[in-house]
């Protein structure tokens, strides 16, 4: 039977595969055809007369080297391929193999796209968006939203927490897992759950990891068990562009329109204008260890961060504000808009009326205006002067002897330590000047 | 589209398959190893429907097993360029959607969906024309047309569209 001589163990291209389909699907009619078939299988000749035939009844062919060069490249010339999905373009189905595009390999594996469309797909998508009254919001995980450890990194003190791991069937309610097949153990900050729901109504949300892929999928699960919020929108470490950076080229949204929430500030050193910095949250303590705190961290301690009172429900004040700043304050046609311009009018706004005056901070030779301290206090909405005056409110300074101190406790106003500043403005809201007094540092 | 051919194969068995069962044992193992795999050339081996013929077996120098040629029948399935293929759609974005035939995964791009459709975001994004009557969501059945293949080792991909006559949605779920 010639179905059985043409075996495919012999043959090694495709169209071996159509042309045995070919010839099965004319054997019936003409008896010679199979025989010659049968009989030629290892005939070259007979192959090359095979080729011809699959070209001229034009049955697809799906061969690594272009069969017809000059057919391939009319098509391309018609044809922008504006992207890729398993190495064929999305638009005509011609099989392309450079790799001048984007891959997006968070959204599915196999598919890239060239930055023109990326572009396009950009403009159209913003300005949907912000019709729609949203921001774009990218969300680191580790110390920002969760806090993992591994199993054996896990001290004595911390064995306790084995036991109260909540249920993986109930992931809703729970704050503490146990991913026994990744020995991983994971708490999800406080106030998480409630920081998401609201932020998903102002904002289109990303996770952006440095984590590997299968890691972020599985925070993802936990974050967001019902598939709500980041629909295709988890990117991980293998899915950027460059080593050991974060960037905004793989997200389909314009950077004006993006807000990252992110605790390190370095991940993002192309955008360090839309970053919000946050504290960061540890709970283990390997976590701990691994940042240099030779403190008792969370875990050991069993305590947590405030729920109400937490990083992420002070982020979400922050949020809110530029959120509304953007829509409902600002003058500008939507697309001029800038979320950049706008996070500095709202960090304008935390020390709006201080008036601060610096006290042996700065090297007397160093110019006064363009030191760090001045330059953050000012970002923050303070005024900075030079003299005292009645207007004054905070003495800044590191020892409580100086002239200028002395004055701020006769005068009652507030004698702050170099360290508020810098932790007002990490932290987005302006802090209990008490905890910074000069003498308890 | 759907083949029934003939393929062959040369199986290795333990030697502590042997006896009464060798055949059975055999078989099993073909299932097992050919079943829901994919080649380039076939496609991929949605089932096996019968043995045509168990060659003699060659015993291995040194390890004891022994390889059995084995030819069988079997269904096969293979996407084509041009081919009319109905789908369930699995995820609905900007760029166009995914859907899945059995193993076959396509990308229907947004420029290979009619103009009038347009991406909606949301929980459930999807494309919708304008005037709300057709709406393609996860889950939805399209009925496409494929314009590329691409068979791998292990997978199939291919590109499709919906932009000409009668295709698009055939069922949707949350009409149904």
């Amino acid at each position: 039977m010639t179905l059985v001589t043409d075996s495919p163990v012999h043959s090694s291209s495709s169209e071996d595969f159509a042309s045995f389909l070919d010839t099965h699907l004319t054997s019936t009619a003409s008896d010679s055809s199979a025989n010659e078939d049968s009989d030629g299988e290892e005939d070259l000749e007979s192959k090359r007369v095979k080729r011809h035939k699959v070209e001229v009844l034009d049955i697809p062919e799906n061969t690594h080297e272009p069969t017809t060069g000059a057919g391939t490249s009319k098509i391309e010339d018609i044809c922008a391929h504006p992207g890729t999905f398993g190495n064929m373009c999305i638009l005509c189905g011609q099989r392309i193999d450079e790799d001048s595009s984007v891959s997006l390999g968070y959204i599915h594996k196999g598919l890239r796209l060239a930055n023109e469309e990326i572009v396009r797909l950009r403009n159209a998508d913003t300005k949907n968006l912000l019709s729609r009254k949203r921001l774009y919001l990218i969300l680191d995980l580790d110390h920002t939203l969760l806090n993992s450890t591994l199993l054996f990194h896990m001290n004595s003190e911390e064995e306790y927490l084995k036991s109260r791991a909540d249920s993986l069937q109930d992931i809703e309610n729970g704050n503490l897992f146990m991913l026994e097949h990744m020995r991983m153990m994971t708490k999800l900050r406080p106030y998480v759950r409630q920081f998401l729901k609201e932020a998903s109504q102002l904002f289109e949300m990303y996770i952006y990891t440095m984590g590997d892929r299968p890691y972020a999928r599985e925070m993802a699960k936990l974050l967001d068990p019902r598939n709500e919020y980041f629909n295709a929108k988890v990117i991980s470490r293998d899915d950027g562009t460059q080593k050991h950076q974060k960037g905004l080229d793989v997200v389909l949204g314009q950077e004006s329109a993006v807000l990252i929430l992110d605790d390190t500030e370095n991940a993002w050193i192309k955008h360090k204008d839309n970053v919000i910095l946050m504290e960061r949250y540890h709970f283990f303590a390997s976590s701990c260890q691994q940042f240099g705190f030779s403190c008792k961290s969370l875990s050991e301690l069993k305590s947590d961060e405030s729920e109400t009172d937490g990083a992420l429900a002070a982020v979400l004040r922050v949020l809110k504000r530029a959120h509304s700043l953007f829509f409902d304050e600002l003058g500008d046609s939507l697309p001029n808009r800038d979320v950049r311009e706008v996070l500095k009018t709202v960090r304008k706004e935390i020390l709006q009326g201080c008036k601060i005056v610096f006290s042996r901070v700065f090297p007397t030779s160093f110019p006064a205006e363009s030191h760090q301290l001045w330059k953050m206090a000012e970002q923050l909405g303070a005024t900075c002067l030079v003299e005292l005056d009645d207007s004054v409110t905070h003495v800044v300074a590191t020892d409580p002897k100086t002239e200028k101190s002395r004055w701020a406790v006769k005068e009652k106003k507030f004698l702050v330590h170099p360290q508020w500043i810098e932790a007002t403005f990490y932290l987005w809201k302006r802090l209990p000047e008490d905890n910074y007094s000069v003498n308890q540092l | 589209m759907f083949f029934h051919i003939i393929l062959e194969r040369n199986m290795q068995l333990h030697p502590r398959h042997f006896g009464r069962n060798l055949r059975d044992n055999l078989v099993a193992k073909l299932m097992k190893d050919v079943e829901g795999t994919c080649s380039g050339r076939h496609g991929f081996v949605v089932a096996i429907t019968g043995i045509e013929n168990i060659g003699k077996g060659l015993i291995r120098d040194g390890t004891g097993f022994v390889t059995f040629p084995v030819k069988y029948q079997c269904v096969v399935f293979r996407p084509f360029k041009g081919e009319i293929l109905e789908a369930v759609v699995t995820m609905v974005n900007k760029m166009g959607f995914f859907a899945e035939a059995g193993p076959v995964q396509i990308f229907v791009s947004n420029h290979l969906i009619p103009d009038d459709m347009e991406f909606q975001s949301g929980d459930m994004p999807n494309y919708t024309t304008s005037d709300g009557s057709v709406k393609i969501q996860k889950d939805s059945e399209v009925r496409l047309k494929i314009i590329g293949t691409r068979v791998d080792a292990t997978e199939i991909f291919c590109i499709g569209t919906i932009k000409d006559d009668f295709l698009g949605v055939i069922n949707d779920p949350a009409t149904a």
